[in-house]
C-alpha cells in the first residue's frame, strides 16, 4: 500500500496502522461490507433511525448524583 | 447429595431453604464443591467469590429469623465478568494490561444481593463480549465442543451445576446462544425492560441484561428481580413490571403461533429445523394455531447489524486503541474492534433506520400473533477450533452461522426466550427462541412454561 493510500485512511477515517495490519484489516473486513453494501442499496430516506434521546436525560438527581 | 442439589431449580431448592430443611450454607457448599471437582474441565468461572460462604451464612441468619428476603434468598448465582461487582473484580474477559474497571455493584448485582442471592464468582465470557466461542470454556454436553458466547461461561456453569442460576448480557445473541449451545433457558428480555448500569457497555443501542437459569421457571423468577426502571441506565423504560411468573402454569389454547420460515431455517442445520418443527407441532397439539410468514427485510439485518455493532464498540474501544492496547486483545477481537473505522456514519445510520423498518415489519405480524417460535442457533456445538462450518451444504464462518437467528431480536429490541428443545445426533442440546411483543415477557415465558411442562429437557444432565 502506497503512503498517499495510507494517508488517507489515516487522515480520512482515522485508521493509523501499519501496512501488513491494514491489509489484513481490509481482507477481514471484505465480508462484512459486503452485507454493508446490501444496506447501501435501501432507500430508508422517510425512516426515521431508531436512536433519539432525552433530552431531559441528566437533569434527573440520581442522574447527576452518580457524575 | 451435592449432585441432586445442583441439579435442582430455583423453585425447588427455595421452598427447603424457606421451610429451614436445607440450609444455605449446605448449599453453596454443594456448588464449591462442584466448582472444585469440575470447573478444570469446563473453565466457566474465571474468579469465585471469597465470600461466598459468608454471604450465604448471612442468609441462613436471616432465613433462622423469618426475614425471608424472597425466591433467591441463599440462591447460589453466577455473575458474568462484564458486570461491575463491588467484592470480586472484573476483568470484562480481557487480559490485556492497563484496563482496569471499577469496584462496584452493578444495578442488578445490587438487586440480586438486596434479593438475598449468593453471588459466587465471575462467570468466562468471550473478551470484551465479542463472540460466540468464549475460549477455553468447554461445552458440559462434550468437552471437545465450544459453549458459544459471549455468556459462554455462564451458560456451561448453570447447566453443569456449578450454581443454579447466572447472569449474561445479549448484544447479538450472547444470552441465548450458549443457552442454547449448552441447554440452558436463556431470557434476553425487551431492551430497557432489565438495567444495563454497571454492565459494561458493548453496543449502547443493543446490550441488554439478563439470567440464564435450568427452567422456564427459574427464568422468571430471576427477571422478578431484575426487571425495573433504573435511572441510571439511559434505555431503562419506566414501564410497569409484570409478576412474570403468574402465567406459570396457565393454558397456551388459542394461543397463536407465527413461524418465521425465511432466514431462520433455510440455512440451519437438519437435527435443529425438525426440533424447532416438532416443538411448534406440539405446542398446537396444546391448541395454539399455527401461522408462517416470512418477511424478506432479514436480507439486510447482517449489514445492519455489523453497521451498528462494529462502530459502537470501536467508539467505546478508541481510547484504549490510541493507547496501544488493542495489540494485546485476542486477534479476533482486536481484528473486530480495529475494523469498526471501516464503517461509515452513514452506514451507521442506515443501520439504525433499518431497524425501524424491521421493527414495522414485526410489528405488522404480532397483529395476527402473540409469540413467533424460531430456532436460536442455527446449528448445535462445534468443535473447538473450527472458524467455518459447513451447514446445509454450505460453507459459513463460525460467527455469521452462530448468531444469524438471534440478532434479529436485538435489533428490533423484542423479548426472546431460549429454552432447549431436544438433542442433536450427537447428543448436544437443540435451543428454540419465543419472541413477542415489546415488554410481553410474560406471554413468552407463559408459551415457554408450557412447552417445558410437557418434556423432561429440564431434569436432563451431563454426564460430566
Amino acid at each position: 500500500m502506497s503512503k498517499p493510500d495510507l494517508d488517507i485512511f489515516r487522515d480520512v477515517l482515522g485508521v493509523d496502522l501499519d501496512p501488513d495490519r491494514l491489509q489484513q484489516n481490509l481482507e477481514a473486513f471484505s465480508d462484512i461490507l459486503s452485507e454493508i453494501r446490501k444496506l447501501r442499496d435501501l432507500n430508508l430516506t422517510d425512516t426515521h433511525p431508531v436512536v433519539v434521546f432525552d433530552p431531559t436525560y441528566g437533569y434527573s438527581k440520581e442522574v447527576r448524583g452518580d457524575r | 447429595m451435592t449432585a441432586e442439589l445442583m441439579d435442582r431449580t430455583i423453585g425447588e431448592l427455595s421452598v427447603d431453604l424457606r421451610s429451614g430443611t436445607l440450609s444455605p450454607v449446605e448449599l453453596i457448599h454443594a456448588a464449591l464443591d462442584r466448582i472444585e471437582k469440575y470447573d478444570s474441565k469446563l473453565k466457566s468461572f474465571v474468579f469465585v467469590s471469597e465470600t461466598a460462604l459468608d454471604q450465604a451464612k448471612q442468609a441462613e441468619r436471616e432465613i433462622r429469623e423469618n426475614n425471608v428476603r424472597g425466591p433467591l434468598h441463599g440462591i447460589p448465582i453466577g455473575v458474568k465478568d462484564n458486570y461491575l461487582t463491588h467484592d470480586m473484580p472484573t476483568t470484562n474477559g480481557t487480559k490485556a494490561p492497563g484496563i482496569d474497571y471499577p469496584n462496584r455493584d452493578a444495578t442488578v448485582v445490587k438487586r440480586l444481593r438486596d434479593a438475598g442471592a449468593v453471588l459466587i464468582g465471575k462467570t468466562r465470557m468471550h473478551e470484551f463480549a465479542w463472540g460466540t466461542v468464549t475460549p477455553p470454556s468447554c461445552n458440559p454436553w462434550n468437552l471437545d465442543r465450544v459453549v458459544g458466547g459471549s455468556s459462554g461461561g455462564s451458560g456451561a456453569a448453570v447447566v453443569a451445576g456449578l450454581c443454579t442460576a447466572a447472569l449474561g448480557s445479549d448484544t447479538g445473541g450472547s444470552i441465548r446462544i450458549p443457552s442454547s449451545i449448552c441447554g440452558a433457558v436463556g431470557m434476553k428480555s425487551t431492551f430497557g425492560r432489565v438495567s444495563r448500569d454497571g454492565l459494561l457497555p458493548h453496543t449502547w443501542s443493543l446490550d441488554v441484561a439478563g439470567p440464564l437459569t435450568k427452567s422456564v421457571g427459574d427464568a422468571a423468577l430471576m427477571l422478578n428481580v431484575l426487571a425495573g426502571y433504573d435511572p441510571l441506565d439511559p434505555a431503562s423504560c419506566n414501564r410497569r413490571t409484570d409478576d412474570y411468573t403468574q402465567t406459570m402454569g396457565q393454558s397456551v389454547k388459542g394461543m397463536r403461533i407465527g413461524v418465521c420460515r425465511n432466514h431462520f431455517f433455510p440455512r440451519t442445520q437438519e437435527a435443529v429445523a425438525n426440533a424447532v418443527n416438532k416443538a411448534v407441532q406440539e405446542l398446537a397439539e396444546e391448541g395454539m394455531t399455527v401461522q408462517d410468514f416470512e418477511l424478506p427485510n432479514l436480507e439486510y439485518g447482517l449489514g445492519a447489524i455489523y453497521a451498528v455493532e462494529l462502530p459502537s464498540a470501536t467508539a467505546y474501544h478508541d481510547m484504549w486503541m490510541k493507547a496501544g492496547k488493542t495489540p494485546h486483545y485476542e486477534p479476533d477481537v482486536r481484528m473486530l474492534v480495529e475494523v469498526g473505522r471501516f464503517v461509515t456514519g452513514t452506514d451507521y445510520l442506515k443501520g439504525e433506520q433499518f431497524r425501524q423498518l424491521l421493527i414495522d415489519d414485526f410489528r405488522r405480524v404480532f397483529e395476527d400473533v402473540d409469540v413467533v417460535i424460531v430456532p436460536t442457533t442455527a446449528l448445535t456445538g462445534w468443535e473447538h477450533g473450527a472458524e467455518t462450518l459447513q451447514i446445509a451444504g454450505k460453507t459459513e464462518s463460525v460467527l455469521a452461522a452462530s448468531w444469524r437467528l438471534t440478532y434479529p431480536f436485538n435489533l428490533t429490541g423484542l423479548p426472546s426466550v431460549s429454552v432447549p428443545c431436544g438433542f442433536d445426533p450427537d447428543g448436544m442440546p437443540i435451543g428454540m427462541q419465543i419472541v413477542g411483543r415489546p415488554f410481553a415477557e410474560s406471554t413468552i415465558l407463559r408459551v415457554a412454561d408450557a412447552y417445558e411442562r410437557t418434556h423432561d429437557w429440564v431434569s436432563k444432565r451431563p454426564p460430566l
